[in-house]
């Protein structure tokens, strides 16, 4: 539609919600300024086109509103001048400031071209402004223009002017200031005794100014939300226009596949009908071939009887009797038999009637949902079950549409209980190699048993309680020797384990304890470097000082071989895990994590797959770094540390070294364990390192 | 001490305030900015002092940082002083960057024309926290301090010539060893006179030879690109030679890139504030 200036114009000619807006351009007079009608319209224009394109991202339904939206905004424009507007000097006081910052979303938009549209004009007339001072539009300059502008409105400063008087009401020269109701429209006061008017009702016109204004605001408000409903309804819309060709695609697939179902049934009945058919034609056929040629054979027999006796007729009497005689004898056998002249097969075919009924079975069932399939129960994961309770995992074929699953079970009894066996012997928890931590521990075990074993229990109390025979925990149907128990921190434990097989369960094995503090582990003599020694309690490294020898050991896959090192065994479980070295300040040793396959052959934190601290003392000088990947940090420290804490943090990737006797920090990496990691510990010269595990973490380390 | 508030923006859920106020010790208004966590509505919570370096004011540290996250987080007040006295007016005190406005090196100065204006050392570690202890919600038993360059060879000092008063302090990029660097000795020449023995007592490498004091734990950054580091300004190494000597535990981290800047300061800030909530949190 037609943006079109000229609000002066139409302001107080015509209805407040139909205004006619005409082209400055229309009217020419000697004092525009040519230079920038077009401009100031085309300004407008433009800001009024952002808009639209600004607004214009739902779909479109908003257009009409749209439209409505511009003459809204023409005539609040047209307000917010008018608020201004010396209408009279009994207003002024009245005047509502409020009238120009009730309309900032729309009305501050327009400001700016609105303004210059004014200033151009203005420039002539500079020299006339008076200053009413209304702070509303925020300069005096700005009033200024706007009175000016008003004089052109309504003509008052000189007939000029004229031109842009619509000619309804030429002789109006003077301000409005009351509002008729009933025409809608504002007039002089005077006018309310003559004319038309008489009648009417009337009310001020700042009266009339604030409901029209509230009128437009409550619209504005209504609009705006209009234009989020309906965009939240496009798209919504969109969604459901893609779920229709989803579910489009669907049902043409179920459809498709039925219908190829009916046809290839179909077809098979016509092949099978047709071959029926056939055969009995061949049956038909060939008995009537028969009876043909026995037929054929009858009447050569009778031709040969005929002639017969008509040679005999030409003989001589001596002869004919005879053979006449033998002849009659024949004859007479032969009449006897009887010819069979009945056609032994019918011509005509049964008629056949056709089974269709299990095509129609199909195509009945063309419309329904077809049942699900079977869903398949995994098999029972170990630790899924406790003593009354069990838990049960199933899947699905993702075709099939399913409302609900049923759920039925039945406890099975053993038809006999294992006659011939008994039950098993108690397992031997294996307590060396038990590694726990805050939240889990885990646990090993020898079968104890000679002959297989069906599955093992694990039953755990809390030893506060050891006098209660109650069994807090139990874990069954464990298919191998180990198993991760998930625990309370702060908790001590005794944990049996019981192995089961057909015969029953055996009695509880000999009890290990478990306390569930800082995260516990043992040296792994498997990874031993084997110039190294591990103390029975698996908490001492020591080398020692007897002369190693020049070679080195041949490289394996289990052990350390280049490096002198060993590694613990840490719980596989994520989290905090805390541990201390004791080490000797003079000592040259590494310690961290590295990952199980960490190769043997390298030293610690020459790969990616260990991070370490390295201490080095050579020429009273004490070096560290932060190994990783060969690469470390430049990093000094005045005090050797003689307690080394080592935080690993799973959940935020880091891996913390701490001086446990000072509470510093030393450093910290950011790792990314993708799997799960191990201390290890090494000895580059001849001592020992003491591990101090099970340990709750210090506070100061808690800061990191 | 009449404080006059000079502006407060919300930050981190806390404030971060700029206060004017007469001071004594140096005779003149004095700026400083303080933060005020969302703890310290309901309790008092320990106190860290932030030293700016040459040309700083109370503003570099509070919008070049970014240090408000971490002491949100870990309730601590921090307080930005100016870095020395101004518009005192002393002739020759705005004619070079490193000497006299904005390096005021936390000396008490003996030397006319600067010995009335120019005692930070005293402002910093009597005055100041005297006012901030009577009008804000600080524990005045727990107080760190740090500082960057000139602020970080200050906070050394602090910490270093009032053992105990302090429970942690670190620095980035600090001047560890004033004797021996230009800087040094351009600026106690002119605050403290010829006397080198007057120097050592404002020196962080000499005093910690004769450090008796309670366990400090020291962090201290500094940039490997950082040009000051080049030029022989800075000295970490004396210093570090002194406190493996004395024992005195110092983590020195050597940033592999860093420079002198803002920048370098806001990387590792979180990593100090840390550090000192670790003992006022304690």
């Amino acid at each position: 539609m037609e943006e079109e200036s000229g609000e002066e114009l139409g302001l107080d000619r015509s209805t407040p919600k139909d205004f006619h807006f005409y082209h400055m351009d229309l009217y020419d007079s000697e004092d525009r300024l040519q230079l920038f009608p077009e401009e100031n319209t085309r300004r407008r224009k433009e800001v009024v086109q952002a808009e639209r394109a600004n607004e214009s991202t739902g779909a479109g339904d908003g257009k009409a509103q749209r439209d409505l939206q511009e003459e809204v905004e023409e005539l609040v424009h047209l307000y917010g001048l008018e608020d201004d507007h010396e209408l009279g000097d009994e207003f002024v006081e009245n005047m509502p400031r409020m009238g120009v910052s009730e309309y900032p979303p729309y009305g501050m938009k327009r400001r700016d071209p609105a303004r210059e549209q004014r200033d151009w004009r203005l420039s002539g007339e500079a020299t006339e402004a008076e200053d009413l001072g209304f702070g509303g539009w925020g300069s005096a300059g700005q009033c200024q223009d706007l009175r000016e502008v008003y004089r052109y409105t309504h003509g008052r400063a000189s007939e000029e002017y004229e031109c842009y008087v619509i000619p309804e009401e030429e002789d109006e020269e003077e301000a409005a200031d009351v509002f008729c109701v009933t025409c809608k429209t504002p007039i002089r006061a005077f006018q309310k005794v003559f004319d038309e008017h008489k009648e009417h009702e009337v009310i001020p016109l700042n009266e009339a100014l604030e409901s029209a204004k509230d009128e437009i605001h409550k619209n504005m408000y209504k609009l705006e939300k209009q234009i989020i409903d309906m965009e939240n309804f496009a798209n919504h819309l969109e969604e459901v226009f893609i779920t229709v060709e989803e579910n489009f695609g669907k049902q043409e697939q179920n459809f498709e596949s039925h219908y190829n179902e009916i046809l290839e049934t179909l077809a098979q009945k016509y092949e099978e009908k047709i071959q029926a058919l056939g055969e009995k034609k061949k049956e038909k056929v060939e008995a009537l071939y028969e009876q043909l040629v026995s037929c054929g054979e009858n009447l050569d027999t009778c031709k040969e009887l005929m002639e017969t006796i008509e040679e005999m007729c030409h003989e001589e009497k001596v002869d004919f009797i005879k053979d006449a005689v033998a002849m009659a004898d024949r004859l007479g056998k032969f009449l006897k038999t009887k010819t069979d002249v009945e056609i032994s097969t019918q011509p005509d075919f049964e008629d056949q009637t056709l089974d269709f009924s299990d095509v129609e079975q199909l195509m009945g069932s063309i419309n329904t949902i077809p049942a699900p399939s079977a869903p398949v129960i995994n098999p029972q994961t170990p630790n899924s079950a406790t003593g009354s309770s069990v838990r049960v995992c199933w899947s699905l074929y993702s075709d099939d549409t399913v409302e609900s699953y049923q759920l039925s079970y039945r406890p099975v009894q053993d038809s006999s209980p294992g006659k011939d066996q008994a039950a098993p012997s108690p397992p031997i928890i294996k307590t060396k190699e038990i590694r726990s931590c805050e939240e889990a521990v885990l646990i090993c075990w020898e079968s104890g048993n000679l002959n297989p074993v069906d599955s093992y229990t694990v039953e755990l109390t809390q030893a506060e309680s050891p006098e209660a025979s109650g069994v807090t925990e139990s874990v069954v149907g464990i298919p191998t020797c180990e198993s991760l128990v998930q625990l309370q921190p702060g908790q001590s434990y005794v944990i049996y384990v019981r192995a089961l097989n057909t015969g029953g369960p055996s009695t509880r094995s000999e009890p290990a304890t478990v306390h569930t503090i800082g995260s516990y582990f043992r040296l792994n003599k498997d990874t031993c470097h084997p110039w190294l020694t591990i103390s029975q309690d698996g908490l001492t490294i020591l080398r020692s000082e007897r002369s190693t020898p020049t070679k080195e050991p041949p490289p394996s896959d289990t052990h350390f071989t280049r490096c002198v090192a060993v590694m613990g065994n840490l719980i596989p479980v994520r989290g905090h895990h805390y541990w201390e070295v004791e080490v000797d300040e003079h000592l040259d040793y590494t310690v961290g994590v590295a990952f199980e396959d960490v190769p043997k052959q390298e030293d610690l934190g020459a790969n990616c797959l260990s991070w370490c601290m390295r201490h080095t003392f050579a020429s009273s000088r004490h070096k560290y770094e932060f190994l990783h990947n060969r690469t470390t940090p430049d990093i000094r420290i005045t005090v050797p540390p003689k307690k080394i804490g080592i935080l690993l943090d799973y959940e935020n990737s880091k891996l913390s070294f701490f001086n446990v006797e000072l509470s510093q920090h030393l450093y910290t990496f950011s790792c990314q364990p993708h799997k799960f990691v191990h201390p290890c510990f090494s000895l580059e010269k001849p001592g020992c390192l003491k591990i101090r595990n099970g340990i709750s973490m210090p506070k100061h380390v808690t800061f990191y | 001490m009449a404080l006059k508030q000079i502006s407060s923006n919300k930050c981190f859920g806390g404030l971060q305030k700029v206060f004017e106020h007469d001071s004594v010790e140096l005779n003149c208004k004095m700026k400083f900015a303080v933060y005020l966590p969302p703890k310290a509505e309901t309790g008092k919570c320990p106190a860290l002092y932030w030293l700016s370096g040459l040309t700083g004011t109370e503003q570099n540290f509070i919008s070049k940082s970014g240090y408000h996250q971490a002491a949100s987080e870990h309730g601590l007040v921090v307080i930005a002083p100016d870095t020395s006295p101004c518009g005192c007016n002393i002739k020759g005190e705005d004619e070079s960057w490193d000497f006299g406005t904005g390096a005021g090196f936390y000396v008490d100065a003996t030397e006319d024309p600067w010995k009335t204006n120019y005692r930070m050392y005293s402002y910093i570690t009597e005055e100041l926290p005297k006012l901030i202890n009577a009008n804000f919600p600080v524990d005045p038993q727990r107080t760190s301090i740090f500082g960057h360059s000139m602020g970080g060879h200050g906070a050394l000092i602090c910490a270093l010539k009032n053992p105990g008063k302090y429970k942690s302090v670190s620095a980035f990029a600090p001047i560890c060893n004033p004797l021996l660097c230009r800087w040094g000795k351009k600026a106690f020449s002119g605050y403290l006179g010829t006397d080198q023995s007057k120097w050592k007592a404002y020196d962080a490498t000499h005093l910690v030879k004769s450090y008796p004091g309670s366990q400090l734990d020291i962090l201290i950054d500094q940039g490997k690109d950082d040009q000051f580091l080049l030029d022989g300004q800075l000295l970490p190494d004396n210093f570090i030679a002194a406190c493996t000597e004395k024992k005195i535990p110092v983590v020195f981290r050597l940033q592999d890139g860093y420079d002198h800047s803002y920048y370098f300061i806001a990387t590792f800030i979180t990593d100090h504030i840390r550090h000192h909530a670790k003992y006022l949190n304690a």
